[in-house]
């Protein structure tokens, strides 16, 4: 085990299209640069790739985003960056000779980065919903399947429901189908999309054919394989003895509550959530930037300006963290993020931001529609849970726990007071799992916004870490 | 229990197989693969237990729900989902095929 404190220009944590960007323009215009990244390999988890040992084609993400391929392309063959793969960013530091300093871990060896900018591109990760059964084996996030399935080639059941309101559902659907599995129904929880609704999406269209191409091709398979695509219909229950053997959908209304009486089972040993995603920002929130509430973008997302700086003057963010908004819109803002912090560093650059930022703005009208459109209604998923469903998963602490000490203790009103007694949000997923059902729980026992709840308290190390490495930083 | 088992979309998609020992069996998996993998491709039932001892399996498999962890060459508590297979890699799990 050692400990080096290492110097960069930037680090950049997170390699997906927002991080992979800035960094490769920053490296580009002679900066001395550093990239963090948990997976094994850069692309994030939008160009997650199959294993160099695989014979397999490349991601099918490149159809829909072509910038991927040369992005990818381009960081594997860039030797002047310092690439640290499986490797996880658990602290950011402010220390008193300026600048930012970064806390990482690789296996067993812990790494301090002094950096004169950092960048925080971490992503999102699948919005967890707590409903009754959903601890049980065979209930993953649509994300989780489709990776396994597309990077490592493996179905994760036989027989599936999907259920959720991302466009990902439907992508996943396709590949499913196209991997042998069965689809007993898709079912989507916002209602069938209205004629004036989707001529009001028009301004998502420049641009962006070939994905509406492709969702027509997908919609088109599924009909023809017969897969059932229900609107208006939302998981209510998962049950079996050790892992899903029944799933119950219910009809909703427009506000995504359920409608009595409309009950359904299928048969299926695999159950595919995908309502949306939740922004990654523990680091950003753990080093002090400040943070907005907005539930359409991913809860608690970073402010920036325009430049993408953060309320801190050495940190910048770049993709979902700063509001979930899809791959084309990280890659444009990453880019932006790379040229200020380039502009910041070297005052005689003359790389511009002027293309960036109208890179930006085509990108912009379809994310906004795509983030409207589909919506998750965090309100009503909430109230999915029971009493008795689990809302930690780590530390099995149930809503109706939650919810007796709330009617017990009537002045709590913070997700920080429910974590520290009823220890939601106390286990190795330091409350990613948790948190907004805890907020959306107290939300309405206390009858106030969801914001005036706050976030989980945001500490170093964002992310377990073996306790050897931290001894090793404290006796620095 | 979820029926997981690896698809072959092209011929000759993996390399020659490796072994690893899960709770003292030989199992044959793929270099390139995660643990994640290895171990639903072998059909195990439950990756680990619970507080309140409900049996667990990988559920967003990039390393956020903590679900996957396992034993893994004597490391407790290892993201079953973000590390690689190794020959002679030695895996516990809770609740074996």
């Amino acid at each position: 085990m050692k400990l080096e404190t290492l110097n960069y220009d930037l680090v950049v944590v997170g390699a997906g299209p927002a991080g992979l960007t800035a960094a490769l323009l920053a490296s580009d215009a002679g900066l001395h640069v550093a990239v963090i990244d948990e997976q094994a390999a850069p692309g994030g988890q939008i160009f997650r790739q199959p294993p160099s040992t695989f014979n397999a084609p490349p991601s099918s993400a490149f159809a829909s985003y072509p910038f991927g391929q040369k992005l990818l392309a381009q960081a594997r063959n860039n030797i002047r960056i310092k690439w640290y793969f499986s490797t996880c960013a658990w602290g950011v530091f402010h220390p008193e000779k300026g600048g930012v300093q970064l806390a990482i871990v690789e296996g067993e060896h812990s790494h301090l980065l002094d950096c004169s900018k950092l960048l925080i591109a971490t992503g999102a990760y699948d919005l967890p919903v707590a409903f009754p059964g959903w601890t049980l084996p065979g209930v993953m996030t649509a994300g989780g399947i489709q990776t396994l399935l597309k990077s490592q080639f493996l179905c994760s059941a036989q027989r599936y429901v999907l259920a959720g309101s991302h466009p990902l559902l439907l992508l996943l659907a396709g590949q499913l189908v196209d991997a042998g599995a069965q689809i007993e129904e898709v079912a989507i929880a916002r209602p069938r999309p209205k004629v004036c609704e989707l001529l009001a999406g028009w301004r998502a269209l420049p641009g962006h054919w070939r994905m509406f191409g492709q969702l027509a091709g997908i919609l088109f398979k599924l009909w023809r394989k017969g897969v059932p695509l229900r609107f208006s219909t939302i998981v209510t229950r998962v049950q079996g003895k050790e892992g899903v053997e029944r799933v119950t959908l219910s009809n909703v209304d427009t506000n995504w509550d359920i409608l009595p009486g409309t009950e359904r089972h299928h048969l299926a040993d695999g159950l595919a959530i995908g309502y949306g995603l939740l922004a990654s920002t523990e680091l950003a929130r753990q080093a002090g930037c400040s943070v907005n509430w907005n539930p359409e973008r991913g809860g608690w997302v970073v402010d920036h300006d325009d430049t993408m700086r953060t309320s801190l003057e050495h940190i910048y963010v770049a993709g979902e963290p700063c509001g979930v908004a899809g791959a084309e819109m990280a890659h444009c803002q990453g880019r932006l993020a790379g040229i200020s912090i380039v502009a910041a560093l070297r005052p005689d650059s003359t790389l511009s931001a002027i293309s960036a930022r109208r890179a930006l703005g085509r990108a912009k009208p379809f994310a906004d529609t795509v983030a409207t459109f589909f919506a998750p209604r965090l309100d009503a998923l909430t109230k999915l849970a029971d009493s008795e469903t689990l809302i930690c998963r780590c530390e099995d602490v149930t809503a109706g726990q939650v919810c007796d000490f709330l009617k017990k203790h009537p002045h709590v009103s913070s997700v920080n007071s429910v974590k520290l007694a009823c220890r939601s949000g106390m286990g190795p997923c330091q409350g990613r799992y948790c948190q907004h059902t805890v907020a959306h729980l107290v939300s309405a026992e206390r009858n106030i916004a969801v914001n005036q709840t706050g976030a989980y308290t945001a500490q170093a190390p964002v992310k377990p870490i073996p306790l050897a490495s931290l001894a090793l930083v404290q006796q620095d | 229990m979820p029926d997981s088992r690896r698809i072959e979309p092209v011929a000759d998609l993996r390399p020659a197989p490796i072994q690893i020992l899960v709770n003292g069996h030989k199992t044959f998996c793929y270099p390139g693969e995660t643990v994640a993998t290895a171990l639903l491709g072998a059909g195990a039932r439950g990756f680990r237990r619970s507080v309140t001892g409900t049996l667990r399996i990988p559920v967003c498999n990039m390393g956020v729900c903590y679900e996957c962890m396992v034993k893994i060459n004597g490391l407790e508590a290892q993201r079953s989902c973000m590390t690689l297979v190794s020959p002679g890699m030695c895996v516990e799990v809770t609740d074996e095929a």
